[in-house]
């Protein structure tokens, strides 16, 4: 465990150093993302000067909902979203050799190669806008909440990239996993609408218990706002299990196909 | 005359063929383009519920209608990536080919590109048809003709909007080696001020006359506004199109400077 840390360590020592290469670079993507943010907070800030509430929820609690999605999407983006897009086309390209080369679990090493200080940058813009919905809902928890809404978002990150390493795994059957960006990005729209807003059993049983990308935001902001339950704890604990546990299972029935495409 | 014209039209049928290639992403994109309907029939349906009456004097199927209108519409006059495509044309040095032959780049890739939006326009009815089931009970058009009269001339101008933007991020290849991150930054601006996030009306209304001079507003909510019923005067809709044919000039003149320029700064090596 405390190699597998080091060997984190080096390769996110290696992705600072090489951010700071190219510094105008991670400028522009980080404006990129602010700005995408500030796209979202605008929309919801539009709709309200409308409505009173969107499914029984009113501005500033949108707003936390908002940065609790954009919580989980900015650690996914810079922890592991160039590494799990980089390992699609290094699987058609032959590049994969280089992993399997590795000393260590070949997931662990292609899925974490690469940190984006620029996901990460924003992630602390996430938690103001967090932070500013508290505030204006004066809602101050506790430092068990805090701890615990952490621990929620940690599912929610190991269920968003449970899901990404087993679409881009397709890659190791199709050869190409174009499109994948795309359909995350739709299936996050869905990650910052309350789940009350979902009615009828087909669109509830779609996106709120086979593809669990509104829960994984609802529940750390519901668990903050309201209060405290066993059973959303311990449903999104179980999903992140079982998600986790799935993603290991495709990679590796994957992988066993993988025939390198070198001469 | 015809020489010329016959030109683009060889250029225009190979980008057809060229595309068609691509069939499959065009549909795979528009079906997924369905999740994204279904987002907004969610987000919206529970805004209106809670709003109790109408949002900007509309009703909820008034506004479906118009992110309807706005999906199709995206598929028929939006720029996908050919911005991203000429700046590969500039990086690898193919765009040296176009330099020795007697053919316009913008008029070669504006062919190609209205070849691309008629087969993505297509195929993007496919997804339409079989959401309409579900859709159906939610349109509702306005019955002016006039809106067909001027959305149609709109439509064509917005695609020229769109294009020459994209032309122009394409064109900035000249000086800078990657482009993707100001495209992008762009998208943000133009999804909120094109109106792919909320209808423009909804903005306060100072805001929404200073978004009526920008180009975004006749990138896509211009047509789209027209002929979902979201402007209701025609007199308004007139002085848009006066507004709207300025920008794509100005947009035209851009690109062209920057072609000049950006052609003094190239350089081309091989043989």
């Amino acid at each position: 465990m405390l190699r597998y840390f080091q060997i984190w360590l080096a390769t996110a020592r290696y992705s600072i150093v090489r951010t700071l290469m190219f510094r105008a670079d991670f400028f522009i993507w980080s404006l990129v993302e602010l700005f995408w943010m500030s796209v979202n907070l605008l929309t919801v800030s539009v709709i309200y000067e409308h409505t009173q509430s969107i499914a029984g929820w009113n501005k500033y609690e949108m707003i936390l909902l908002l940065g609790t999605s954009m919580l989980i999407q900015r650690f996914l983006m810079g922890f592991f979203w160039s590494s799990i897009f980089e390992m699609g086309r290094n699987v058609r390209t032959g590049n994969f050799d280089f992993f399997l080369a590795q000393p260590g679990n070949v997931m662990f090493m292609a899925t974490t190669r690469k940190l984006d200080p620029d996901g990460l940058v924003n992630s602390v813009v996430a938690a103001g806008i967090v932070v500013y919905a508290l505030r204006q809902l004066h809602i101050h928890p506790s430092v068990g909440d805090v701890l615990l809404y952490i621990v929620m978002i940690g599912c929610g990150l190991v269920i968003h990239y449970s899901i990404l390493v087993m679409s881009i795994s397709l890659v190791f059957w199709l050869t190409s996993a174009q499109g994948v960006e795309g359909t995350y990005f739709a299936m996050t729209e869905f990650s910052r609408m309350p789940r009350e807003a979902f009615k009828g059993f087909a669109t509830k049983a779609l996106f709120v218990w086979l593809l669990p990308v509104v829960v994984v935001s609802n529940a750390p902001a519901r668990t903050i706002l309201r209060q405290f339950d066993w059973t959303l704890v311990a449903w999104l604990g179980g999903v992140a299990v079982l998600w986790f546990g799935l993603a290991v299972g495709v990679f590796h029935a994957g992988l066993r196909r993988y025939t390198s495409a070198s001469s | 005359m015809f020489a010329t014209f016959d030109k683009y039209r060889h250029a225009f049928l190979v980008g057809l063929q060229s595309n068609l290639v691509y069939r499959w992403n065009f549909a795979v994109r528009g079906f997924f383009s369905l999740f994204h309907l279904a987002a907004v029939f969610i987000l919206w349906g529970a805004a209106f519920t809670g709003a109790g009456k109408g949002i900007g004097g509309f009703s909820l199927n008034q506004t479906l209608t118009y992110f309807v209108t706005l999906l199709v519409l995206q598929f028929f006059i939006s720029a996908f990536n050919e911005d991203y495509q000429i700046s590969e044309e500039i990086r690898n040095g193919l765009i040296n080919q176009f330099l020795l032959k007697p053919i316009n780049y913008f008029g070669y890739r504006f062919s190609i590109f209205v070849a691309a939006r008629l087969v993505s326009g297509a195929l993007v009815i496919a997804p339409i048809l079989v959401a309409l089931p579900v859709l159906h009970s939610h349109l509702t058009f306005p019955h002016e003709s006039w809106r067909i009269a001027l959305g149609l001339p709109a439509m064509f101008l917005s695609a020229v909007i769109q294009f020459s933007i994209a032309y122009i991020f394409g064109l900035l290849a000249f000086w800078f080696l990657e482009i993707q991150g100001f495209v992008i930054l762009s998208m943000a601006i133009e999804s909120v001020l094109g109106g792919q996030m909320f209808p423009l009306d909804l903005l306060p209304p100072a805001v929404y006359h200073v978004a009526r001079l920008l180009p975004f507003y006749y990138q896509m909510y211009f047509p789209g506004a027209i002929f979902a019923g979201r402007i209701t005067d025609i007199g308004e809709v007139v002085q848009g199109l006066v507004i709207q044919v300025a920008w794509a000039l100005v947009l035209l003149a851009i690109g062209g400077i920057l072609w000049v320029r950006g052609l003094r700064r190239h350089t081309a090596v091989g043989g």
